[in-house]
């Protein structure tokens, strides 16, 4: 197993409660889904259907404006309405409301199965672009944007199953009942980029999964590479998949393309070849519900578009009041307070967390003991402690020197901070403080 | 962009550790030491620790009651720097020593800097070094298995450490096995060396402290000695007991280790460590104390800042040599940009507003009288107070001194019991002891010169109140190695001891020269006659002269 960037951290998994648990549909299918008009973060869409309109699974209801993705239809069923909703990132906004009519009634005018032998690269990125995927491990950035911008520029493709954060554990459980699908797309996915090494990354705490696919991969005979490390958070961020799998560091301020690799999550390579393979858009997702919160924490097969209080009452609802209710992982997630708040495309885990799993977060924050944690366990080499003080002392031209801009908010300082310090809060800040700054300036 | 953004929050997950975790841990890990400087040592131990986290929490909380902050007894911080002090004294320490080292420790180190997280330096070690400066405090060690006294304790018998040996450049008598257990004599807490490792695996076993800075400086300390051994028992057994010996783990784990006064960077700590144990090195080998970690540390916590500042980590995705090309850079840059600037010259006459010209500048310069006079001001005190220190604390080189008289005394007059100085003087002397016993006066030591061969030699010469010699001996001279000091051998000036009147170089009533050494054996004589003659001639009985007679 490697181990090559410094710093990380190595919180409690918690991912024994799902691991065993197969990717199952929901119990009862949501009544209603609302989808939002952004679901990524290059921009919104534009709906193309109309309160009153019947639509059906697959079926196109909303455009890209700019640098957005195309929308569809989860359930069949009527539009009810197009209105603001609460969105799971924060706040209220429109999204198109469907009244589900339960028959799943699949969409007349999907594409068939694409012709791979023939290798189209320009028909592949168009259908990847109408399936409207976006990157599913919580990044939600455009995918086909990602893979136009890589073609013919990487020589390593990365796929990351890594999914270091606790509690998840859809990927993994993808990777053991889709596994030969999941070779497969590493491998069209590597064609596609024309990249000469394709690297499949998983994490040490999937060790059954390695070797199912192991198993796979000689059977198959693949040139897909299987890559095991060493489990800790923050795996799979971008910059530190690439150092640990080629050895090569981005540079500061820019991404895993100009150092020659792309990374993608192992659930966007798994929809990009149902996308081409089967021709069905992202109109699915699987999303872990766990927490000590949840009675019968499991792996859902969700419609996008359901709202979070469906998924928890497949899930045998509350055992206990939670502490916090957050979507993502419990390191880089968003906290929810409205349950009516949909699942969107980068949503891969609903968790409830009681008070003793969240440790001493949220505990009242005393004095810096200068104990140099947050800097050891920086994965990017930055130094929190200082930030600390030169926020906290008022030195923000001190600011400027300490690399603000490398941090990606992984939130590994404010885990080990002893003194319950909200170090990731306070470069926000700073970083807030920086630009102002610069403005000013 | 019109839409929602991703609201990433902070982690709602966190280690479950907190500040009173941490030290509860600290805690644990010094209970085996703590049992077996028991079971060495006695319930002395148990006492002395007592009242030292006593004093210590009884500060803080004292402290802080007076200046109305909230109480941060609950964080355990107090508890760690009273038993870490407590570990650092002798078990015969008076109960007093902790005490003082309590207050020290915990008001004028830790909180006059704002607290905990604030302070430079260790508390524990700032406390146990004020106590250093109590002469014999910190010199009397009492042996293993001598346990001392519940309420007296001053009476045990000190014992010779084992650093006190390796200061003389001697390996201490000690198998592996006692150095490991601490069978020897030492600070209580700082001798059971294999519970401090153990202490200290416990410690990074729960991730509380990073091996870093422990291991770096044993293993500096482990390096140097090796390279550099002394003794004549190998390199290898002598860096055994200079790591294990002293009070280097108790150092190097618990007080280097200490959060707040070490570097936050990962590469500063490590050069925290070596800085640490190149520095106690040096201390030990050259320094007048036998052990000098705790200098070490406290001078390294000084530097700490500077660590800081020096040993920030690499940027990530830069290379690994960056930091010295740019660096190279800017001193190219800054190189070419060195200009020669003709320099401003202040004129004494500047008028200001509505005041005569130049009275300006005269402000000016009574200002900086004031602010430098301040500052001599302070330079002189601090200087009167460490020089007064010094003098009251200096009882080693009087002493010393006074037991050399006392020698040379003896050995020209074995018979008296007792000498002083007496105020008699006489052309030729440069000063006159008298000796007694129990029935009186026995006779008088005369100092006297004579001019040998290389130059002026000065000798005390004893005569009893027959006008007999009674002992020769020689305090200085310039005469030639392994010639003229053939004639100050004791054999050669015992000739002299019983002789009376005036001595001869031949005939009667007198002492063979040695030959070769002809004009020191003259001197030596002249000296001799020159002391009889003075002590016959001695005026008991008239007005004393103050007056020194010339040489």
């Amino acid at each position: 197993m490697l181990r090559r960037y410094l710093g990380g951290v190595h919180p409690v998994s918690y991912k024994a409660s799902t691991r065993r648990k197969p990717i199952v549909p929901l119990e009862r299918p949501p009544e209603q889904v609302v989808i939002p008009l952004t679901m990524c973060t290059g921009g919104g869409s534009a709906a193309v259907v109309k309160p009153g309109d019947q639509v059906t699974v697959g079926q196109v209801i909303a455009k890209p404006l700019d640098m957005g993705v195309y929308v569809h239809a989860s359930v069949s069923g009527r539009v009810r309405a197009i209105e603001p909703r609460p969105h799971p990132w924060g706040g209220k906004w429109d999204a198109i409301v469907i009244d589900n009519d339960g028959l799943d009634t699949p969409c007349p005018s999907l594409p068939g199965p694409m012709d791979w032998a023939r290798m189209d690269r320009m028909e592949a990125l168009q259908r990847i672009c109408k399936a409207g995927i976006t990157s599913m491990g919580g990044g939600a950035s455009p995918t086909h944007l990602r893979i136009a911008k890589s073609v013919g520029r990487v020589d390593t493709l990365i796929v990351s199953a890594a999914e270091c954060e606790p509690y998840l554990t859809a990927d993994h459980r993808l990777l053991l009942e889709k596994g030969d699908q999941v070779l497969q797309s590493v491998q069209m996915l590597a064609q596609l980029l024309r990249a000469d090494r394709a690297v499949l990354v998983v994490a040490g705490d999937k060790l059954n999964a390695v070797e199912f696919l192991e198993r796979r991969l000689r059977r198959k005979r693949r040139s897909v590479e299987l890559c095991t490390i060493q489990t800790r958070y923050p795996l799979g961020m971008e910059k530190q998949l690439v150092r640990t799998v080629t050895g090569r560091e981005v540079p500061p301020g820019r991404s895993a393309i100009d150092v020659k690799c792309a990374v993608f999550n192992v659930a966007t390579a798994y929809t990009v070849r149902q996308a081409l393979l089967e021709g069905t858009p992202l109109t699915h997702r699987a999303v872990t519900v766990s927490g000590g919160a949840v009675a019968r924490p499991r792996n859902l097969w969700v419609p996008i578009g359901t709202p979070l209080r469906c998924l928890l009452e497949s899930s045998g609802g509350l055992r206990e009041e939670p502490a916090v209710i957050l979507t993502g992982g419990p390191m880089t997630g968003t906290v929810q307070t409205d349950l009516d708040a949909p699942v969107v495309k980068n949503t891969n885990a609903l968790l409830c967390l009681t008070r003793e799993e969240r440790g001493s977060a949220g505990e009242p924050e005393t004095v810096c003991v200068r104990c140099g944690h947050c800097v050891a366990s920086c994965p990017m080499n930055l130094n929190p402690a200082f930030v600390y003080r030169a926020v906290r002392m008022g030195e923000t031209e001190r600011l400027p020197q300490l690399h603000l801009e490398d941090c990606m908010e992984c939130g590994c300082c404010t885990y080990s901070c002893p003194s319950h310090i909200p170090l990731e809060d306070l470069v926000r800040q700073a970083k807030k403080l920086c630009q102002e700054g610069g403005n000013q300036g | 962009m019109n839409g929602p953004v991703i609201q990433h929050t902070s982690p709602q997950i966190a280690q479950p550790a907190g500040i009173s975790s941490t030290m509860r841990d600290v805690i644990v890990a010094l209970i085996p030491a703590l049992a077996m400087a028991v079971f060495l040592f006695g319930p002395r131990v148990l006492a002395v620790t007592a009242v030292s986290v006593g004093t210590c929490v009884l500060a803080e909380y004292g402290y802080c009651r007076l200046r109305g902050l909230p109480n941060p007894t609950g964080d355990l911080s107090a508890c760690v720097t009273g038993l870490l002090l407590a570990m650092s004294l002798p078990a015969t320490a008076p109960y007093w020593a902790p005490v003082l080292g309590g207050l020290f420790a915990i008001v004028v180190v830790k909180q006059l800097y704002g607290g905990l997280g604030r302070n430079f330096l260790n508390p524990a070690l700032a406390g146990r070094t004020l106590l250093c400066t109590f002469p014999g405090l910190m010199t009397h060690w009492v042996d293993a298995f001598h346990y001392p006294s519940l309420l007296g304790g001053a009476d045990a018998v000190s014992a010779a450490t084992p650093m006190a040996s390796l200061h003389a450049g001697e390996l201490p008598d000690l198998t592996l096995g006692q150095l490991l257990l601490g069978q020897h004599g030492g600070a209580m807490g700082g001798v059971p060396a294999f519970m401090l490792i153990l202490g200290g695996v416990y410690l990074v076993g729960r991730r509380v402290i990073s091996p870093r800075i422990p291991l770096a400086f044993v293993g500096t300390v482990a390096l140097l000695t090796l390279l550099f051994p002394r003794g004549d028992g190998g390199a290898l057994a002598w860096m055994t007991a200079q790591l294990l010996g002293g009070g280097l783990m108790l150092g190097a784990i618990f007080m280097a280790s200490d959060y707040t006064t070490t570097p936050v960077t990962p590469l500063g700590q490590t050069l925290f460590g070596v800085g640490c144990g190149a520095l106690t090195v040096l201390l030990r080998y050259f320094g007048s104390y036998p052990d000098g970690v705790g200098w070490a540390i406290l001078t390294m916590n000084c530097c700490v800042w500077l660590l800081d500042r020096s040993a920030i980590p690499r940027r990530f995705g830069l290379g690994r040599f960056a930091r010295a090309r740019a660096w190279v850079g800017e001193l190219k840059e800054s190189a070419a940009a060195i200009r020669f600037v003709p320099p401003k010259l202040k004129f004494l006459a500047r008028a200001g507003e509505g005041t005569m010209p130049g009275e300006g500048y005269l402000d000016e310069l009574r200002g900086k009288v004031r602010q430098w006079g301040a500052v001599a001001g302070v330079f002189l005190v601090v200087c009167g107070a460490v020089f007064g220190v010094h003098r009251l604390t200096d009882y080693a080189a009087v002493r010393a001194e006074t037991e050399a008289q006392e020698a040379l005394l003896a050995q020209v007059m074995p018979q008296a019991t007792m000498r002083t100085e007496t105020p008699y003087r006489a052309a030729g002397a440069l000063s006159i002891t008298a000796g007694y016993n129990d029935s009186g006066l026995v006779g008088y030591c005369v100092e006297v010169q004579a001019n040998g061969f290389g130059g002026l030699l000065t000798a005390v010469v004893g005569v009893n109140t027959n006008g007999e010699v009674t002992g020769v001996a020689v305090t200085s001279h310039r005469e030639t190695e392994g010639v003229g000091t053939d004639a100050m051998t004791e054999e050669y000036l015992s000739q002299y001891v019983g002789k009376s009147g005036t001595i001869r170089s031949s005939g009667n009533n007198a002492v063979d020269a040695v030959s070769g050494a002809t004009a020191t054996s003259q001197a030596v004589t002249a000296c001799v006659n020159q002391a009889l003659a003075i002590v016959a001639n001695l005026d008991t009985e008239g007005s004393v002269s103050y007056v020194d007679g010339e040489v």
